[in-house]
């Protein structure tokens, strides 16, 4: 297909940063998006794995019951113990408001980008190209996967440990002049260089 | 739920936009990346600039409060590998789900592989590393 001049690209890439800050207040940031959904999988899991039939109050009465059987307390003694460990109970922490965005909208984001995609390729009858992708790595399922799975990995493990990838540090962090998102930038492009120049030798 | 409109706008704009990029396209990336073609690097470069000039201009205005992105230890190392992966499967994190919308089914595995590689960090970083990462949290 016939992709856009390289100045449409430009307005394009920045138009969705700066809108992205305008409309809904947040950094541009996708790699930040998959450390939420990631996050939010292994908490929920992590919940789930905890989860107690018991209610806090039916646990504390029980354990208030043990108490007294295994110490013998009168019933006065029993009240004074309350009255002591109603003294020293602490009101619950109060959690700041959250404002970070929930799961549901990372998975909104993430089906919506496809969805444009999917437009784009309808409206223009044309599909991104892979002629040189086939002529590289060939055209056995099996590897394909496996390459394109490897290759994943390291994009996802890579820009966490970064904190970060072509949008927040590549397009939002480069033109704030954040040095943590110049050094990514630079490490990340170098990288892709030069495995692409050895991927170019190898063909 | 005005957030959760905003998102899914932005998100097909985002989407359509790559697509027409060439972004979703292996071939343009390797050409990026080898120099044989600069559209994509002087699309990002002009991108950047533009953003610069933005940004200040919101600065300004507005006296966000912007987390800044200071270098850490992750940083040279995470990019280094980010870049390699970018290259091998050409995809950046949202690519995955631009190359599924244009019907590359194979992306499935890059996505696959971009959240378990995602997933992996948290316990390696708690396991191995003592350094602040900071994901791209929301600003």
């Amino acid at each position: 297909m016939t992709y856009w001049p390289f100045w449409l690209c430009a307005l394009a890439l920045s138009g969705v940063a700066l809108l992205h800050w305008l409309l809904i207040g947040r950094m541009f940031a996708v790699s930040g998006r998959f450390t939420a959904l990631t996050d939010a999988i292994r908490n929920w899991k992590r919940s789930a794995d905890s989860h107690s039939e018991l209610s806090q109050a039916e646990m504390l009465e029980a354990l208030r019951a043990a108490t007294i059987a295994e110490f013998g307390l009168t019933e006065e003694q029993a009240a004074q113990m309350d009255a002591e460990l109603r003294a020293q109970a602490q009101p619950a922490p109060q959690r700041p408001p959250t404002s970070k965005q929930s799961l549901p909208v990372h998975v909104l984001f993430f089906v919506a980008i496809a969805l444009g995609a999917a437009l784009s390729a309808r409206m223009a009858q044309g599909h991104a190209d892979r002629t040189l992708f086939f002529a590289t790595f060939g055209h056995s399922p099996i590897l394909l996967g496996s390459i394109l799975f490897g290759g994943g990995l390291l994009v996802g493990f890579g820009t966490r440990m970064a904190g970060g990838c072509t949008s927040g540090h590549g397009l939002c962090g480069v033109s704030r002049f954040q040095p943590g998102s110049m050094l990514a930038t630079a490490a990340f492009f170098g990288a892709g260089i030069v495995t692409s120049l050895l991927l170019g030798a190898l063909r | 739920m005005k957030d959760s409109i905003g998102t899914l706008a932005l998100g097909l704009l985002f989407g359509f936009c790559l697509h027409r990029i060439g972004f979703g396209s292996w071939d343009e990336v390797h050409k990026m990346f080898t120099f044989a073609s600069l559209r994509l690097t002087l699309g990002f470069g002009l991108a950047v600039v533009i953003l610069a000039i933005g940004f200040s201009i919101i600065a300004k205005l507005q006296h966000p409060k912007w987390a800044p992105r200071p270098i850490h230890k992750g940083t040279l190392a995470g990019g280094l590998l980010f870049g390699v992966g970018w290259a091998v499967c050409g995809a950046c994190p949202s690519i995955a789900l631009v190359q599924l919308g244009d019907g590359q089914w194979l992306a499935l595995w890059t996505l696959l592989g971009i959240v378990a590689g995602n997933a992996l960090y948290a316990p390696i970083h708690a396991r191995f590393f003592q350094f602040d990462s900071g994901t791209c949290s929301p600003d």
